[in-house]
């Protein structure tokens, strides 16, 4: 993969802050816009490097941010809900009785952008029940996920990433390659 | 509208609750760090929305609601970043969890 100019790193951070600036103040006052501009800028300036490393502008595709409203609202929040259920039987019921583990599970052959693999295990991290721990490559350049497992109910690696992210990581797949 | 308000603010403080008891039910950092994930996500989640909908029927306009979303997607994208930090941290200082794990590939594999 190649690596993005400076430049385009630093105009896609600029417009990230500024779009988020101005959704923030709601206002297009000229003052307001302007102290905007600048502060992006600076913002951009120092922080473009961490935010971005290939492909600047994979971000700004209309259709992109569609489906992940579509994947937030639709898949994302039911597994969330169910999630929570879950743990707030663990937590009431009167003796505690869990079996933690740390597991490895296979990523998805398809998912191979650090956008892609960041947002399946943010949405790991966000299911009460599971915090991922690592993302590892192995020499064949296939991905893992360390997953810190509450209750573990499958020992199978395999089956295993089935239950923690099947449908989450099939519908990421489909947004971010 | 107000009922489906106060369903929602219930439900947030029903979860939080569940997590504030997980936190300090649970015997190890671990577990910790899990129950409290329930705080950030259902918690945040239901509150939020229950001051979107009391938002929009107050006619408070747009600024009011994005700014609730834009807290609800803040707290969505940084949580999961301290939790993972945390518990890779904490497993790394070699803090042991309370009761002998099921499966450890982490230490099995040890990556880097």
């Amino acid at each position: 993969m190649q690596k993005p100019s400076k430049f385009a790193v630093w105009l896609s951070t600029f417009l990230f802050c500024f779009l988020f600036w101005l959704l923030l103040t709601w206002s297009v006052a000229l003052r307001e816009v302007l102290w905007g501009v600048v502060i992006s800028a600076l913002v951009a300036a120092f922080s473009g490097r961490f935010l971005i490393h290939h492909e600047a502008f994979y971000l700004y595709n209309p259709v992109r941010l569609i489906m992940l409203a579509v994947y937030y609202v639709g898949i994302f929040l039911v597994e969330v809900i169910k999630a929570n259920l879950s743990m707030a039987k663990l937590v009431l019921s009167s003796k505690m009785d869990y079996k933690a583990g740390i597991i490895r599970v296979p990523g998805s052959p398809e998912i191979k952008s650090e956008y892609g693999l960041s947002l399946v295990a943010n949405s790991i991290t966000l299911t009460p029940g599971t915090i991922t721990m690592d993302v590892a490559e192995d020499e064949k350049g296939d991905n893992y996920y360390y997953v810190h497992w509450i209750d573990v109910t499958e020992t199978d690696r395999e089956k295993a990433g089935e239950v923690i992210k099947g449908r989450m990581e099939r519908w990421i797949g489909r947004i971010w390659k | 509208m107000r009922i489906v308000i106060d369903i929602l603010l219930l439900v947030g403080i029903f979860f939080t609750a569940v997590g504030v008891l997980g936190v300090n039910r649970m015997p190890d950092v671990f577990g910790r760090l899990q129950a409290s994930t329930c705080i950030a996500t259902l918690g945040t989640i239901s509150v939020s929305l229950a001051g979107i909908l009391y938002a929009v029927s107050e006619g408070m306009g747009a600024s009011a609601v994005i700014k609730l979303i834009l807290i609800l997607v803040l707290v969505l994208a940084t949580n999961p970043i301290s939790n993972h930090a945390l518990c890779k941290a904490a497993y790394k200082m070699g803090i042991k969890p309370a009761k002998e794990l099921v499966i450890d590939d982490y230490k099995e594999d040890d990556p880097e």
